[in-house]
């Protein structure tokens, strides 16, 4: 085989400009394929996080009020009530925002109370209840629930509730080295006492700089608007959802009852701009590798039917038919190492370039090392079929004709 | 003889069709996603409002202390207090000038057949008519009078009138937004919008609101906001007075300018407000800021169109690159194919030009028929995207301009392609392929 390498070179030189264009596409190929898979592979371990709920199992929906005869917070407490006892829900809460729904309210939580200076960390924070832990099924690991006495239900905006229950990884960047819990931390001048620890749970925005801090506070106090959570098995939540509007409505009639919607739809609207990403990136790898694979194919053809002569010339003189074949698949393998090299190298651009212009990690190596292996591959099964039928041409032809 | 070399182009496809075939069908798949991911860009950053767009200017002021950051480029919130708005607007500089804030309502009427619905809601001053060039099917806006004393007055958009009044002349019916009822004083003819680009803050391409009324029903009437509110340092904010006095930013403020002079002259005003404000311990900064931008600046500077789209546009064209090349090797073994031929031709008398010409014109029909498989391809993949992310429903669209570049894209693509393969053949020395004969 090395001793071969020479004649096809020289050969190499007298057809450059095919040679060249399957060096050029082998090139783009790799340096697009790497990107690509690189880019897909970061949505997909961001389209398949942990939330820390069970998506499947819970309904969120909208209230607004239109009428003045009642008060929101008392009315949204008939309502969870009344929620809970449908029979198929396992619980209900009212909330402020819906976790992963990309709307939501944020602040500092500080170690000091403001204006104070002293370590803070963006937190994602939810007014709800004593029932947030069932419903939202997360997996309090230390401390306990709220009590009942900790329950704050007014439409006094002086009123204030004192306890909270965080994420570990809230408490793990107030508190990096001591025990965070049954601390005080503080949002704004409201001291709020840890008193359990949620194991993991998402924010409303998954993009966010600080996606897992999380912060639930017993304090329902609501203005004419309001979100309810409802936890049912996943079969039975599309029944559930059905009957909503109209329980929510036969309890009080002077509102609105909207979007009602399962958490996993919110994620997937959530995340939508990412899933078609990495769909459109998918689609088009897979149709330029299979471009680049017909290329390769029909430029190996093309040169057969030109070298029949010439072949049939060295079968004659008594070459193997699996020296044809060797030759073939050698000469693709050197064009494709070229174009491979050339490849390696205009990824690693490729991938400085985004990472400069746009917010996209370093591209790491291995993807390249992969995606040129991958091509090698390909290039040699698009050449393997060719080059079998070159090796089938008979001796007589090279006799056959002048 | 363009004619003649039409007829040509045709005989010879039909000779080679596999791979006359295979070459459309390459340059059909490049065009298709090329196309794809253009069209969108292309929607995503058209100029919403060609004739006026460097004249409408979106106002931020940089009210932060020194050491306050934000997650704009320039560190600047992209809203402004409710105080500087007002005096902004009160101040009368500028051509037109404008402040408003998102709310919404539950809306019904004095009938059964409308179910309560919830509804988003723009308050703002009457100049958003104007500035916005939204023209109006029945009645008018509402006075600076009524502006000035808060009157109950709403104006409707036609979708809206034909779901509450089943498209009737509604001037003066009333409806009932939350639990206080309203006069309709005009209706707003269809307002398409590609991009909301008046405000960015809650998605640059879901619809324009349907319910505008006065701005000063926001304080009489202490309505919510359901756009962006932000505070940047400490505040003990309990009651909706006190976040009317408050520094935190959610009221979007927009002006008009018609000349540099009138920009010139805002920019020192704006400079001139903010300097009076730190008399009164506003401001504390060393140096002062303000954002003055554009319509289309200011799409730009909110990353209207997203990343992951410049990505796919950068990506697609070295896809069609990848193509380019196929087709180059394609038609270089069709051509080289046909030297005896060209032999003949130009024994006969054809020039090299004609030669030329005549495979040029060739990979041109090639590029045409490619660029038009290639819209079709382009339609399945909008399809595509417009059924993973239904938030792109208008986005996800070739319009007049993006139907014509293809073919245009396809055919310089070919040509491109063309011209190598094309003059080597045209190179064809006539006597060793009569000699052969």
């Amino acid at each position: 085989m090395i001793l071969e390498i020479k004649p096809i070179f020289h050969a190499l030189c007298r057809s450059k400009v095919g040679a060249i264009l399957l060096l050029i596409q082998i090139a783009i190929t790799t340096a697009i394929v790497s990107n690509a898979a690189f880019i897909i592979q970061d949505r997909v371990t961001y389209l398949n996080q942990e939330t820390g709920y069970p998506e499947d199992e819970i309904l969120a929906f909208h209230v607004m009020h239109f009428g003045k005869d009642v008060q929101s917070h008392q009315q949204f407490e008939l309502d969870e009530a009344m929620l809970r006892a449908l029979p198929g829900v396992k619980d209900a809460i009212y909330i402020n925002n819906i976790p992963l729904s990309g709307s939501g309210s944020s602040s500092d939580f500080s170690i000091n109370s403001a204006p104070e200076p002293g370590l803070s960390a963006r937190t994602a924070y939810f007014f709800t209840d004593d029932h947030a832990i069932n419903t939202l099924g997360v997996e309090l690991v230390a401390g306990r629930n709220f009590t009942q006495d900790e329950i704050v239900v007014t439409n006094d905006n002086d009123q204030r509730a004192n306890a909270t229950i965080v994420t570990q990884a809230l408490l793990n960047e107030l508190f990096p080295d001591e025990e965070g819990l049954g601390k005080t931390i503080f949002l704004g001048d409201i001291p709020l006492k840890v008193v359990g620890v949620i194991k993991h749970a998402k924010g409303p925005w998954l993009k966010d700089s600080r996606p897992n801090n999380i912060a639930l506070i017993p304090y329902i106090n609501p203005n004419i608007s309001g979100n309810f959570l409802v936890r049912t098995a996943s079969n039975e939540r599309a029944d559930i959802a059905k009957q909503i509007e109209d329980a929510m409505l036969k309890n009080y009639n002077k509102r609105v009852i909207i979007r009602i919607r399962g958490l996993d739809q919110d994620k997937a609207q959530y995340m939508a701009e990412d899933t078609l990403m990495m769909r459109m990136l998918v689609v088009l790898i897979t149709i330029l590798l299979l471009v680049t694979a017909l290329g390769i194919f029909g430029l190996t053809l093309f040169n057969i039917n030109k070298r029949t002569k010439q072949i049939g010339t060295r079968r004659a003189l008594g070459a193997r038919k699996s020296a044809i074949v060797n030759y073939f698949l050698a000469e693709n393998a050197l064009i494709c190492i070229a174009g491979l090299v050339l490849g390696v190298i205009a990824a690693l651009i490729l991938g400085q370039l985004l990472m400069q212009h746009f917010s996209i990690a370093a591209l790491p190596l291995g993807y390249v090392v992969a995606t040129a292996i991958m091509v090698f591959i390909m290039s040699l099964l698009a050449v393997f079929g060719p080059a079998k039928r070159a090796a089938n041409i008979s001796p007589s032809i090279a006799t056959r004709t002048i | 003889m363009l004619v003649h070399y039409i007829d040509l182009s045709w005989r010879s496809f039909k000779r080679t069709p596999l791979v006359s075939f295979l070459m459309v069908l390459a340059i059909a798949i490049g065009i298709g996603i090329t196309m794809t991911s253009l069209s969108v860009y292309h929607m995503m950053s058209a100029d919403p409002i060609p004739h006026k767009s460097s004249q409408l200017f979106s106002v931020q002021l940089q009210i932060m202390d020194d050491g306050s950051t934000w997650w704009t480029s320039d560190n600047q919130p992209l809203q402004l207090t409710y105080q500087d708005a007002a005096n902004l607007y009160q101040s009368q500089v500028g051509a037109q000038r404008l402040k408003m804030v998102r709310s919404g309502f539950s809306v019904y009427i004095d009938s059964d057949k409308v179910k309560p619905f919830s509804q988003s809601a723009r308050l703002t001053t009457p100049e958003f008519f104007n500035m916005f060039d939204l023209e109006f099917l029945h009645g008018s806006k509402w006075s600076q009078q009524q502006e000035d004393n808060a009157a109950p007055v709403v104006v409707i958009s036609e979708e809206l009138n034909n779901k509450l009044f089943a498209g009737k002349n509604s001037v003066g019916q009333v409806i009932y937004l939350d639990d206080a009822s309203y006069e309709v004083i005009g209706v707003t003819k269809n307002w398409p919008l590609t991009i909301k680009y008046y405000d960015l803050n809650n998605g640059a391409f879901n619809q324009p609101e349907q319910l505008f009324m006065p701005f000063s029903l926001l304080e009489a009437k202490q309505l919510g906001n359901w756009g962006n509110t932000n505070g940047w340092k400490h505040e003990d904010v309990r009651s909706f007075t006190a976040k009317l006095q408050s520094e935190m930013v959610w009221i979007q403020f927009w002006v008009e300018l018609k000349t540099e002079q009138q920009k010139n002259d805002y920019e020192n005003y704006l400079l001139a407000y903010m300097q009076e404000q730190q008399k009164l311990g506003r401001f504390n900064r060393k140096e002062l800021a303000f954002g003055l931008r554009d319509v289309n600046q200011w799409m730009a500077y909110n990353n209207v169109v997203s990343e992951d789209n410049k990505i796919l546009v950068a990506l697609s064209f070295m896809f069609l690159a990848v193509c380019l090349a196929n087709i180059l090797g394609l038609l270089l073994a069709k051509f080289l194919r046909r030297a005896p031929e060209v032999g003949v031709r130009r024994a006969l008398g054809a020039n090299k030009r004609q030669i030329f010409m005549q495979h040029i014109i060739e990979v041109a029909m090639l590029g045409l028929l490619g660029g038009l498989l290639g819209i079709v391809f382009a339609q399945f993949g909008l399809l595509g995207v417009r059924q993973s992310y239904s938030y792109y429903e208008s986005l996800a669209t070739m319009d007049l301009s993006m139907l014509l570049s293809a073919p245009l894209i396809a055919i310089s693509t070919c040509v491109i392609a063309g011209l190598y393969p094309a003059w080597l053949v045209c190179k064809t020395n006539p006597a060793i392929y009569l000699k052969s004969q």
